[in-house]
């Protein structure tokens, strides 16, 4: 989310049991490194990591905290940095030499893999197969977590088929239509929603679909008319960027028309994405293509609405959905303070454990009977916003699966599910995940804008096809074609390894 | 004075008329140099010790190898800076966008300290002083999105205004022509109130005789302004300006940032949000420092120019 | 008093009306934005702009006041603007009386250095380790102490004290003032003005400061106000796409009204310092304390 990243930053503070104040982040006294001081004494172990919530209990009050010690006999010190601010803490951390053992990475940033790469942390590659949970961790997102095929870290999964529509269902059963199912189905919706009041208000003012100023519906669309996920490959093998395959300019004339024909807002590149679910619930727009979890936020803020999920839209080449990275950060283990092999394997243990059943639990819903009951086979919190478990979910990484109880389900929550799994089976992987480029590492952000900018001018009728060529070749002049050589090179070298 | 202690009456007040040693003026100053050791104290240590980080624009900086194991590039950064495409572009939007400020801005503030030093009813000054002074505290973001709500072309008030009188849409948003009107909009409205405080203590410290004697003399409100009001705030306003000189090249990310979008990227894009996009979102330490570098220097010549001019003129400048 | 002539009197009138309407316009958000904290979720989806909220709604504040952290941070936040406060005033103050004295020898060469300070900075992470290196991490010093001196404020400070009468001065140190004294007693009372402005410059920079406590503070107890209220700020958020880290199914918290309830809660305390300060911007304040 672009806008947020801008004050995201400059937002602040971290947070840390007063306990293990000196342990972490710049305060280091080296001497606090976990290690076993005697036979079945618990072994410490120090981890930063994101947060969300405002407060945290006091580790030493902690129910939960004590219980997953005592699952993992283990000592565990948490620092917690707020979300907002983590990439930032990330980098005076490594320049402050003082290292927690475990340390979770959000973005795979030049500091990070310089750091990686000048042997900071473990590569734990070889490692996981003696893990129960660690060795059955999904290989594709194992892949995209890592760095030119070496694992650095744990990875937190996210469904990789999360991307997908999510429409008025009720609008849809106004307009007398069935589900779309092919792209002309799409727009039919869409035309119906804009033209016969599916609202039933006799006024009119719809539109069919609402788009933000950030990019990823476009991106999600794209995949319908076959055009790759970020990356594709052509008919010698070679990776090539998604905007020089034909049918690009297939799915930018597709958006053109929805533009002209005024079936999206017609602000929309500058239309904010926190505001994005407003003309939806306000029974203005009628479909928002996010990812499929979008519906319970929208039903949230208004229960009454019927919403349907669609995983994707048949093109040319059948139903096609961009696969998600499939994780959220992954959990480094720097050397610096986890010396030998022998305590990394312990770490790696303590890891693996996390993603038992048990723990599972334990981070998500907390100690049952304290923090929560269940119910129906359904967790039920005791609390609306609890300061014991809040921020443990963060650590939550559920390899192979999520195994914790659930709470209790809509009908909505069943189907988001149901969308996501489904979806796994058509996703479209994107191959340069795991790849590496220096000139993307250094001009990235102004590759992305020239593309953006240029598809955004087209849609609104700005360039024409002639204008759309000349920001694709300034694309190309300025660093695109290094980027895509270097991607093609750290690919060739992957692939030869395999 | 009665209540001023006699102390050390020796030190203070022998001034022999000769010239006087080095010495002896470090001597008599020694309480001067007692108040002034904390401060400089302080800039030394947070300051100056610091300072090295500049030289990592030499460098291809990376956090975890630290200062002394990252490589020196030499001006591999600079030279990257100065040959990008963009530049120039880069550089005339930050400059014009700063002359904006200046010249519609700047002067705001002291505009309206001026109107509320007129203002006779105290109840009725304070009220509108603690008014205008609120908006500082709203957060950019929500100054974006209620600029948004303003002038979207789906519905926003002024947008439809506009198109009611003029008989066609603007949109104010995208639009290249408005970008920089529209900055400058924002921030008249958010810091103006905030800026008078500044301008309406130096007219507090303004002696009320000189107006009593002013009146005596027979000068009207636009006299007294003038003669009297004007010339007490003019070191301020200049001091103000120089300094603001040495911020030609900044023009405050958050905002630009929030306001920007595809359609006007072409005039919005400035060196601040330049350094964002390399510097903070790709990590690279080293190229931002750079950008840094050439922006402070920047800053230091039109600060110390600006203070030469201001000098010249016969004002006393920052110094 | 001033002459009250009919173009003074036109000219009180359009003034009048021109502050009013400036006034109305720049304090109309502020409605709204409070408005908003007081509304619920739908409200705020389907109407763009309202002043009174139609259905009243203390969903927002009741999430914010549900954890008592939010209690123990703002005493955090008041301690540091406070102390933070009083100890800039202090450095800054005697700094630019030492600077304002054109006599000092090493005079100009300091005030250099200052502004080139301005300009020239080593960044976060020098800073960070200088802060380290004097062990100050997880103190709440380092909240106040690497940001004593703001060298803007310090220069203008500065300005003001060299306008003070020089003769003032001149006869004070004839009295058998030292430069001490001669701030203390001289100095210090006749700029209470500028005192109160830079006193509430400095305030509202530590009440509005987090990235300082981001990068020094790591214990969740000694968080300041702002933090707290930027993590609800963040949970109350939707997330969007894949970029976000937050778990697909966390709950969130129910409003979007919760924005605009931290922008209150976080603003109003510090707004109510201006009106208090008022009291120093009367005019003559100077005139009476030189004749006292």
């Amino acid at each position: 989310m672009n806008l947020n990243k801008s004050w995201k930053r400059s937002i602040s503070a971290c947070c840390l049991a007063p306990l293990m104040v000196s342990v972490v982040v710049g305060c280091g006294t080296s001497a606090q490194q976990g290690g076993t001081t005697a036979a079945g004494q618990p072994y410490t172990i120090t981890i930063m990591s994101d947060s969300f919530s405002p407060d945290h209990t006091d580790p030493k009050s902690n129910p939960v905290i004590q219980a997953l010690d005592k699952y993992t006999n283990t000592d565990i010190q948490i620092q917690w940095v707020p979300n907002s601010s983590y990439a930032d803490k990330i980098n005076i951390t490594l320049a402050s030499g003082s290292l927690p053992m475990v340390m979770l990475i959000t973005d795979k940033t030049s500091s990070f893999v310089n750091a990686a790469k000048s042997g900071a942390f473990w590569d734990l590659t070889p490692y996981l197969k003696d893990y129960p949970n660690l060795s059955k961790a999904n290989p594709i997102v194992l892949n995209n977590s890592s760095i030119d095929g070496k694992v650095y870290g744990i990875y937190r999964s996210r469904p990789l088929g999360r991307n997908a529509i999510v429409y008025r269902k009720d609008w849809l059963q106004n307009v007398g239509l069935s589900e779309p199912k092919t792209i002309n189905d799409f727009y039919n919706m869409l035309v119906a929603f804009k033209t016969k009041d599916p609202n039933k208000d006799g006024k009119g003012g719809t539109y069919g679909m609402v788009v933000s100023k950030y990019a990823g519906p476009f991106d999600i669309m794209q995949t319908w008319f076959g055009v790759p996920n970020k990356w594709g490959q052509d008919k010698d093998g070679k990776l090539i960027p998604a905007q020089f395959t034909p049918q690009y300019l297939d799915a930018l004339k597709f958006f053109r028309k929805l533009y002209q024909e005024k079936l999206i807002n017609q602000d929309f590149a500058v239309f904010d994405s926190t505001k994005w679910n407003d003309p939806v619930v306000n029974k203005q727009a009628g479909v928002m293509i996010d990812v499929a979890d979008r519906a319970n936020v929208l039903l949230k803020t208004d229960p009454n609405m019927k919403l349907g999920i669609i995983g994707a839209i048949a093109g040319p080449n059948g139903l096609k959905s961009p696969a998600t990275s499939g994780y959220a950060g992954f959990y480094a283990i720097p050397k610096e303070s986890v010396k030998t092999e022998s305590d990394v394997k312990k770490v790696l243990a303590f890891l693996d454990k996390l993603n038992d059943k048990q723990a599972q639990d334990l981070l998500w819903n907390g100690v049952e009977g304290i923090n929560y009951t269940v119910q129906n086979g359904a967790a039920v919190a005791t609390k609306q916003s609890d300061p014991d478990t809040n921020s443990l979910t963060q650590l939550e990484m559920s390899i192979p699966s999520e195994l914790y109880t659930k709470a209790a389900q809509t009908d909505t929550s069943k189907l988001v599910d149901q969308v996501e799994q489904a979806n796994e089976k058509i996703v479209v992987p994107n191959p340069a995940e795991p790849l590496l480029s220096n000139t993307y590492a250094q001009k990235g952000t102004q590759l992305d804008n020239i593309l953006n900018d240029a598809r955004i001018k087209y849609i609104v009728g700005q360039i024409d096809d002639a204008g759309l060529q000349a920001s694709l070749d300034l694309w190309r002049k300025s660093g695109g074609d290094d980027y895509i050589k270097e991607i093609n090179d750290a690919y060739t070298k992957v692939q030869q390894k395999k | 004075m009665e209540n001023v202690p006699v102390q050390e009456p020796v030190l203070s007040t022998v001034r022999p008329a000769a010239k006087k040693t080095i010495f002896t003026k470090l001597k008599r100053d020694k309480w001067l140099y007692l108040l002034l050791f904390p401060g400089a104290l302080y800039f030394l240590v947070f300051k100056y010790v610091p300072m090295w980080g500049i030289l990592i624009a030499f460098q291809d900086y990376q956090p975890y190898l630290g200062f002394f194991g990252s490589h020196w590039v030499g001006v591999d950064n600079f030279k990257n800076f100065f040959m990008n495409p963009d530049f120039f572009r880069l550089l005339k939007n930050t400059l014009i966008l700063s002359a904006y400020n200046i010249f519609f801005f700047f002067p705001a503030p002291i505009i309206l300290a001026l109107l509320l030093n007129e203002v006779r009813k105290a109840v009725f000054k304070k009220t509108v002083q603690t008014l205008i002074y609120v908006p500082h505290f709203m957060s950019m973001v929500i100054v974006a999105s209620i600029t948004y709500v303003f002038f979207t072309t789906e519905g926003g008030i002024v947008s439809e205004l506009v198109s009611h009188l003029f008989g066609r849409q603007i949109d104010f948003l995208t639009s290249l022509t408005w970008f920089r009107p529209l900055i400058v909009m924002q921030t008249i409205w958010k810091e103006t109130g905030w800026g008078t405080i500044l301008f309406l203590a130096a007219l507090a410290g303004v002696d009320a005789q000189l107006y009593e004697a002013a009146i005596v003399d027979g000068a009207g409100r636009w006299r007294q302004l003038w003669n009297i009001t004007l010339p007490s705030i003019r070191s301020t306003i200049v001091i103000l300006l120089i300094l603001r000189m040495g911020a030609s090249l900044d023009n405050g990310f958050e905002q630009i940032f929030l306001m920007t979008n595809a359609l006007n990227r072409q005039v919005a894009d400035v060196f601040d949000t330049y350094v964002y996009s390399v510097g903070i979102t790709q990590g690279s330490f080293s190229y931002s420092t750079a950008v840094g570098l050439f922006k402070a220097i920047v800053g230091v010549v039109l600060i110390f120019g600006s203070n030469f001019l201001a000098r010249k003129s016969g004002e006393s400048g920052i110094f | 008093m001033r002459t009250n002539t009919v173009g003074g009197r036109m000219f009180d009138i359009i003034n009048y009306i021109l502050l009013s309407v400036f006034a109305i316009v720049t304090v109309i958000p502020f409605i709204y934005v409070i408005a908003g904290s007081f509304a619920t979720s739908t409200e705020l989806a389907s109407r763009a702009f309202f002043l009174i909220p139609k259905t009243f709604s203390l969903n927002a504040y009741q999430y914010i006041f549900s954890t008592d952290t939010l209690f123990k941070s703002g005493l955090v936040s008041v301690y540091v603007t406070v102390v933070g406060t009083v100890v800039n005033l202090l450095f800054t103050t005697t700094m630019a009386y030492a600077l304002s004295r054109r006599h000092l020898i090493g005079r100009n060469t300091v005030l250099n250095l200052v502004v080139f300070s301005m300009v020239f900075g080593g960044g976060m992470i020098p800073t960070f380790l200088v802060v380290k290196g004097l062990g100050m991490l997880d103190s709440l010093w380092a909240m106040i102490i690497p940001g004593a001196i703001n060298a803007f404020n310090l220069i203008i400070i500065k300005n003001f004290f060299q306008e003070l009468p020089p003769s003032l001065l001149e006869s004070a140190s004839i009295d058998g003032c030292t430069d001490l004294g001669i701030f203390w007693r001289i100095v210090l009372p006749l700029s209470k003005p500028v005192l109160a402005t830079f006193a509430l410059f400095y305030a509202v920079g530590h009440w509005n400061d987090f990235f300082s406590a981001l990068l020094y503070i790591n214990d969740s107890a000694k968080w300041p106000l702002q933090v707290i209220l930027q993590q609800f700020v963040m949970m109350s958020q939707g997330t969007i796409g894949d970029a976000s880290s937050m778990d697909p199914t966390f709950v969130k918290p129910p409003d979007q009204s919760v924005k605009m309830a931290v922008i209150v809660v976080s603003s109003i305390p510090i707004m109510l310092v201006y009106p208090w300060l008022q009291k120093y911007f009367v005019k003559g304040v100077m005139v009476g304390a030189v004749k006292g």
